[in-house]
């Protein structure tokens, strides 16, 4: 598989280039679908000018990005390229890399169940072969690589393809089982960006469940366990923090980073819901809303995590798509993430009942996104509200395809259980309803 | 210039004690200012705010009777009232003097009429930011010897003025633009005069020195009008500015009244409203503060025969301060632009880089996670 994967790669490598190299570049570059405030790349450009000037680059309302991001481009400055292409060829490696794992984990639990004798009969069809997944890991790669997203967000040079980066080497350490890396990545994850804090559970219950800790309260081992992962992702979190201020001698990084990603002050319009509702708030309530949409990112943590115990990867796929639609500042290169992982789910086609919808509302939304920025900036014949219920459509459908997926999942979970055709007591056939 | 025009008219006393001119030469530079300016703004629009307009041409009428020339009065009208359809008596604007003085002869020069009233166009008059084609009349051209009054008149809220119904200038614009005059040199002393709602409001943010504000109402009052006139359908001037009109009228370029008089124009009683100021930041002490000082234009004159010789430094008398905390300070031309930094500027290097212990601690992080993870066993192998 290395060969397809590099060819892969060098297409990917070549497209980007080319782009680069495009006038499209600097057009891209603008678009506020695809930079932030937090991850554009004109403000690490201005926050390192200001540096060179001899001020705080968090001086003004510029940069919001970590001074890691600093350190690192204060010598890669001419290289920029080079390295947000580099970072997205880390990340579909380290995908690839997870989904083969992966695979591997679910072709041995699958052939433990069969052996065990757990599955009824009837639902031998929905038993996955080896075969059949084969070339998901490859497909993985392609769906991130070659995802307009994906390709947009690098030649735009925003941030989010580092944080992309160390997200799926997150994954990736967390599939593996390596505890220590996972807490690493991790707690660089959450320095550059807040959310992926909800990533903890998920990774807790996989490491758990792979060195065979029981997932039960009342056992001292799993206590033992999350101390010990706590310890290693706060202290890494503390030490880096500490690196950030010994880096430039002040603490004024953790307003201008970590306060505005959580009391969103700048009102840039985006692909997320933050934007519209904050503009037309009243200041008295803007304290409450600004806790309410937070909350909103990380509440679905621990229902998830009751419910997806079992399967921790699954989990992992439903926080990410968590964060990314519900982020304060959320950008294209963030659902690039989540839907690289979909072939991995391509064997629930049977029970998506929304997708064709999805797919067509994305489509769309993604296409109408420049059409009415056009039409409310510039031609002035739309306004506001234009946008943003374009805006809403696109995170509708997103939503609708999270949780198509998630309904799916569990659906094939309960065949799994039950077996494929339910029958009712008297032997004829039922259906399953979702009420 | 000036100094010159001064130094033309001094004719020597043939008087028995021989004065010492050269040491009360410091005193007589030291006065204060040299030149006077006035900018008078009214910012309603439309016939029922005749008043304002009318309030605002009583000022003016006051200020140029007394000796400030056009040149130097930036005169900001929001609507033609004179010439306006509804006006019963055109070409006039009376204001309530016996109902019979017309404020609007055939002398009064505007500088900015009716939509050119606005927040911005006030704002660069006031700090001197004017596009470099504009005409002199329209300029507030003065400097750091210049005493300037600036009379405000309007429908006003508690922390604003709004101009012509469409915008509003709060008062922490107005203070910031009063500090950038301050900065740049263009004012001695400034009094500011606002007759609106609410008008101790505007002047409650001033935070530069030598300026003294006055205004019709406190926070939470109303200004009121006179009486309407009713053969011309309106209320034709504002009470605060109608009882100042008065006092300024029994004023004459020699007269001796103080700021305290003026502090007394139109009390509660016949205001309705309280009226307020603010001293705090001038300087000197108002009662030795001449209206003449701000409303005429009254140059110090001392007739004298002798001659004095002008080529020493003139030793500045030490003006007792009235707070110890602000200095007084020499004046001196203020560097508007930095030209000579700005053309010689050479393109910066990248001066700044991380500190060594950062990086050295950064990598040997790495390292450690590195071998953390995949073992000792590997370091044979690179080293």
């Amino acid at each position: 598989m290395a060969a397809p994967l590099t060819l892969l790669l060098i297409v990917a490598v070549t497209i980007r280039a080319a782009l680069y190299r495009s006038s499209l570049a600097d057009l891209i570059s603008e678009r506020v679908e695809v930079v932030s405030p937090l991850t554009a790349w004109k403000r690490v450009v201005e926050g390192l000018a200001l540096l060179d000037l001899g001020v705080s680059p968090y001086s003004g309302d510029v940069f919001h990005e970590t001074p890691l991001i600093i350190y690192l481009f204060h010598f890669l400055v001419d290289y920029a390229e080079i390295t947000f292409m580099l970072a997205d060829v880390i990340t579909a490696v380290a995908l690839y890399l997870t989904v083969k794992e992966y695979n591997k984990q679910v072709f041995r639990k699958q052939k433990f169940a069969l052996e065990a004798d757990r599955y009824p009969l009837d639902c031998l069809e929905l038993i996955r072969s080896p075969k059949e997944m084969f070339y998901i890991p490859l497909k993985v790669a392609m769906f991130y690589l070659l995802n307009p997203f994906t390709i947009l967000s690098c030649v735009a040079k925003s941030t989010c393809g580092l944080n992309n980066a160390v997200l799926s080497l997150f994954i990736l350490s967390t599939v593996k089982g390596n505890v220590l890396l996972s807490a690493i990545f991790l707690s660089l994850a959450t320095y550059q960006s807040i959310y992926p804090l909800t990533l903890c559970a998920s990774a807790l219950l996989y490491l758990m469940q792979r060195q065979y800790i029981p997932v039960n309260f009342r056992r001292a081992s799993f206590w033992w366990f999350i101390v010990q992962y706590a310890f290693m992702y706060l202290g890494s979190l503390f030490v880096i923090v500490c690196l950030s201020f010994f880096l430039l001698g002040s603490w004024d990084f953790l307003p201008s980073v970590y306060g505005f990603i959580l009391s969103v002050p700048d009102l840039t319009p985006n692909i997320g819901l933050f934007w519209y509702f904050f503009a037309e708030m009243f200041e008295h309530f803007r304290l409450f809303f600004l806790c309410v949409f937070q909350i909103n990112v990380f509440f679905y943590t621990i229902p998830l995590s009751i419910k997806l115990k079992e399967h921790p990867v699954f989990l992992i796929f439903m926080q990410l798509a968590v964060i990314s639609i519900f982020k304060s500042y959320p950008t294209v290169g963030d659902i690039a993430l989540y839907m690289a992982f979909l072939p991995v789910w391509s064997h629930l086609h049977r029970f998506l009942r929304n997708i064709f919808l999805v797919c067509c509302v994305l489509l769309t939304c993604s296409a109408l996104f420049p059409v009415l920025w056009h039409l409310w900036i510039y031609a002035g014949s739309a306004n506001s509200n234009f946008y943003y219920a374009i805006t809403l459509l696109f995170n509708v459908a997103q939503i609708l395809l999270v949780s198509d997926y998630f309904y799916a999942f569990l659906r094939r979970e309960h065949h799994l259980c039950y077996g494929l055709y339910l029958k009712r007591k008297d032997g004829s056939e039922a259906t399953l309803v979702l009420k | 210039m000036k100094i010159l025009t001064l130094f033309s008219l001094f004719v020597t006393y043939s008087s028995g004690n021989s004065i010492n001119i050269e040491e009360n030469v410091g005193q007589f530079f030291s006065s204060g200012h040299t030149n006077n300016w006035a900018v008078l703004v009214c910012t309603s629009r439309f016939w029922f705010n005749y008043r304002h307009v009318a309030n605002t041409l009583s000022v003016y009428r006051s200020v140029k009777r007394l000796g400030i020339p056009d040149s130097h009065i930036v005169l900001m009208l929001a609507d033609d009232m004179a010439c306006n359809h509804r006006n019963p008596k055109p070409a006039t604007v009376f204001s309530h003097k016996n109902m019979e003085l017309n404020v609007y002869g055939d002398d009064v020069e505007v500088d900015y009429r009716g939509y050119e009233v606005t927040v911005e166009n006030f704002l660069r008059v006031l700090t001197g930011r004017l596009p470099p084609s504009t005409p002199r009349s329209k300029r507030l051209l003065s400097d750091d010897r210049s005493n300037i009054l600036i009379y405000l008149t309007g429908h006003g809220g508690n922390g604003f003025l709004k101009f012509q119904d469409s915008e509003e200038i709060s008062n922490v614009e107005l203070a910031d633009a009063f500090e950038q005059m301050w900065q740049k040199r263009r004012y001695n002393e400034l009094l500011f005069i606002i007759d609106t709602c609410q008008g101790a409001s505007m002047y409650e943010r001033f935070y530069s020195p030598n300026l003294m504000a006055l205004a019709s109402s406190q926070v939470g009052e109303d200004s009121l009008s006179h009486q309407p006139d009713l053969a011309i359908g309106v209320h034709l001037m504002d009470r605060y500015t109608f009882y100042l009109l008065e006092f300024l009228e029994d004023i004459h370029p020699a007269s001796k009244s103080n700021m305290n008089d003026l502090f007394k124009v139109c009390p509660k009683s016949q205001c309705v409203s309280t009226p307020g100021h603010r001293t705090d930041l001038f300087l000197r002490d108002p009662g030795s503060v001449l209206i003449t000082d701000f409303f005429g234009s009254v140059r110090k004159i001392e007739i004298t025969m002798e001659t004095i010789n002008l080529t020493d430094p003139i030793q500045q008398v030490e003006l007792s301060p009235v707070y110890e905390e602000l200095q007084i300070e020499k004046y001196s031309y203020a560097d508007q632009l930095p030209v000579s930094e700005i053309i010689h500027q050479k393109p910066k290097q990248r001066d700044w880089h991380p500190p060594d212990g950062f990086i050295l601690g950064l990598w040997t992080l790495i390292l450690l996670v590195f071998f953390k993870t995949y073992g000792m066993k590997h370091l044979k192998h690179i080293f």
